[in-house]
């Protein structure tokens, strides 16, 4: 007897399998071609990422060029850092330091200087502006930088080799400001031999002559300066000077 | 169950060898004629061989059911095994000679010497590869006194080829091959078949297509042929009980041919 519902599943089974290497060939053909396209869409692909890739090396290789100043950088930081022992020095306070002033000028030793002996200094000729200028816009960052980290002593030896008028005047006013007036005269009278046309200077000088109690020099002494500049700041310096001499 | 127009065409395919079932297609009628040729020449032993199911059994039978009417014919179709068996039932068969008692080649040569027939006794032996050697040698000794003339068929395999080599080369005088048949052959034999029991719708309803689905799934075999015919009506039987609409009475149906196939054994799902 015939059990047809198994025999259709059985054939059913058989032409599955019959027809499952056909099948699977088929496939295996339509995916080589699929699969050969999406490799080469791929390489096609791959070609833009690769003009992309080297792009970024060729930037890389410009970003270096361009950034060498800034590899560089750390280098100037590093000459700038170049007055860093003046921190180091700088944590020894002023006070602390030891400076043995060559007293040109001395509170008793001081000789008293005549206007004969400034005549020859103001007699100069005048410095145009324009050298000034040019002069002081050689190192105003040296002087103006950190002077509360500043070693004062290296000035001193910068301004002995140097003989920059404007180290000078730094020095006088350093030492005016920390009431040591002898040197703040020393070096504020070294500083208008070198140059007389430092308006500061000659204040430094005038008024660290007036704290030393030589009142009467430095009011002969600022006389003369305003003879010869005209100088305001130097008339109104007088004026107060002659008026506490009034009092 | 009412008239089916399909079960007379189930049972002509019964696997059943009958020389009245006999189908003439043009090779082996050509093959039949060289065999019967072979038999009235004064040859001892004609060797018949072919895959399985290339019809030898048939023609055998067909040789057996024709020359009986003309000569001592004597056909073995159940091997017979045991050598005093296979001799005792011959000089019972052909020679009249009952006894019980054990027959000895030589005695059976003395029996055989002693009856005259006009023509030599013809033996038709099917399925000989399973005869043993020794027997085998005896009817090779009973050939060569012309006692008897032996019609022997066997399968073609290598292993029975060795067989036929060893034993039979050297001592058989013709031989002949039967093939396994071609689509057309197996046309011929499935329509010849039907024709001659009027059924000649169902043989119209079997066109190339189908033909060559099922030479595929028999590869020739008359055997496989008559098995998977026989399933293919029975199954068209079933359908036309259950589902007659699903039934096209104009070809057969190759689902249908390979689900009898899987239901013969011809495929293996």
């Amino acid at each position: 007897m015939l059990d047809i519902p198994s025999l259709e599943r059985r054939w059913l089974k058989y032409k599955i399998k019959h027809f499952l290497p056909y099948v699977a060939l088929i496939v295996i053909l339509l995916l080589i071609p699929i699969i050969m396209i999406s490799l080469y869409s791929n390489n096609n692909a791959s070609l833009p990422d690769i003009k992309k890739e080297n792009n970024p090396k060729k930037i890389q290789l410009i970003v270096p060029m361009n950034e060498e100043p800034m590899v560089l950088e750390p280098s100037m930081q590093f000459i700038q850092s170049l007055p860093a022992p003046t921190s180091e020095t700088n944590a020894i306070s002023p006070s602390t330091l030891k400076i043995t002033p060559k007293a040109v000028i001395s509170q008793k030793s001081a000789p008293p200087i005549q206007s004969s002996e400034i005549k020859p200094i103001t007699a100069v000729l005048p410095v145009t502006s324009s050298v000034i200028q040019t002069k002081q816009t050689n190192k105003p960052s040296s002087i103006n930088r950190d002077t509360a980290a500043f070693d004062i002593h290296e000035i001193e030896e910068r301004f002995k080799n140097n003989s920059n008028p404007h180290l000078g005047l730094y020095i006088a006013r350093y030492h005016y400001d920390h009431t040591n007036y002898s040197e703040a005269y020393n070096y504020a009278l070294k500083t208008n031999a070198i140059n007389n046309t430092i308006e500061e200077s000659w204040l430094i000088f005038i008024k660290s002559l007036i704290k030393l109690g030589k009142t009467d020099q430095a009011k002969k002494t600022l006389q003369l300066y305003i003879s010869q500049s005209n100088s305001d700041s130097a008339k109104i310096l007088l004026d107060s000077l002659e008026k506490e001499e009034s009092k | 169950m009412e008239y089916s127009l399909f079960i007379k065409p189930k049972e002509l395919f019964i696997d059943i060898v009958n020389p009245h079932d006999y189908v003439q297609i043009d090779s082996v009628s050509h093959m039949y004629q060289s065999l019967k040729t072979s038999v009235q020449k004064p040859l001892k032993m004609i060797l018949l061989y072919g895959r399985p199911g290339t019809g030898k059994s048939m023609l055998l039978h067909k040789l057996h059911h024709d020359l009986s009417k003309h000569q001592k014919v004597f056909m073995i179709d159940i091997p017979i095994i045991d050598e005093n068996d296979f001799l005792r039932v011959l000089a019972q068969k052909i020679y009249g000679y009952v006894n019980r008692e054990v027959i000895t080649l030589t005695s059976f040569l003395e029996l055989a010497s002693a009856v005259n027939y006009p023509q030599t006794p013809l033996v038709l032996l099917d399925e000989a590869q399973l005869y043993s050697a020794a027997l085998m040698e005896k009817i090779r000794l009973i050939s060569d006194a012309r006692a008897l003339k032996f019609v022997i068929t066997l399968h073609k395999t290598d292993d029975e080829d060795i067989i036929a080599k060893e034993h039979f080369q050297t001592r058989i005088w013709e031989s002949i091959e039967l093939r396994n048949a071609t689509p057309d052959e197996l046309k011929i034999y499935i329509q010849k078949k039907l024709l001659k029991s009027n059924c000649f719708d169902i043989a119209n309803m079997i066109n190339d297509k189908n033909i060559k689905i099922i030479t595929k799934l028999t590869k020739g075999n008359y055997r496989d042929a008559n098995k998977l015919m026989f399933s293919l009506f029975s199954l068209y039987a079933w359908f036309e009980e259950h589902y007659p609409n699903k039934i096209n009475y104009n070809s057969l149906k190759p689902k249908w041919i390979e689900m009898a196939a899987i239901h013969t054994g011809l495929i293996h799902a």
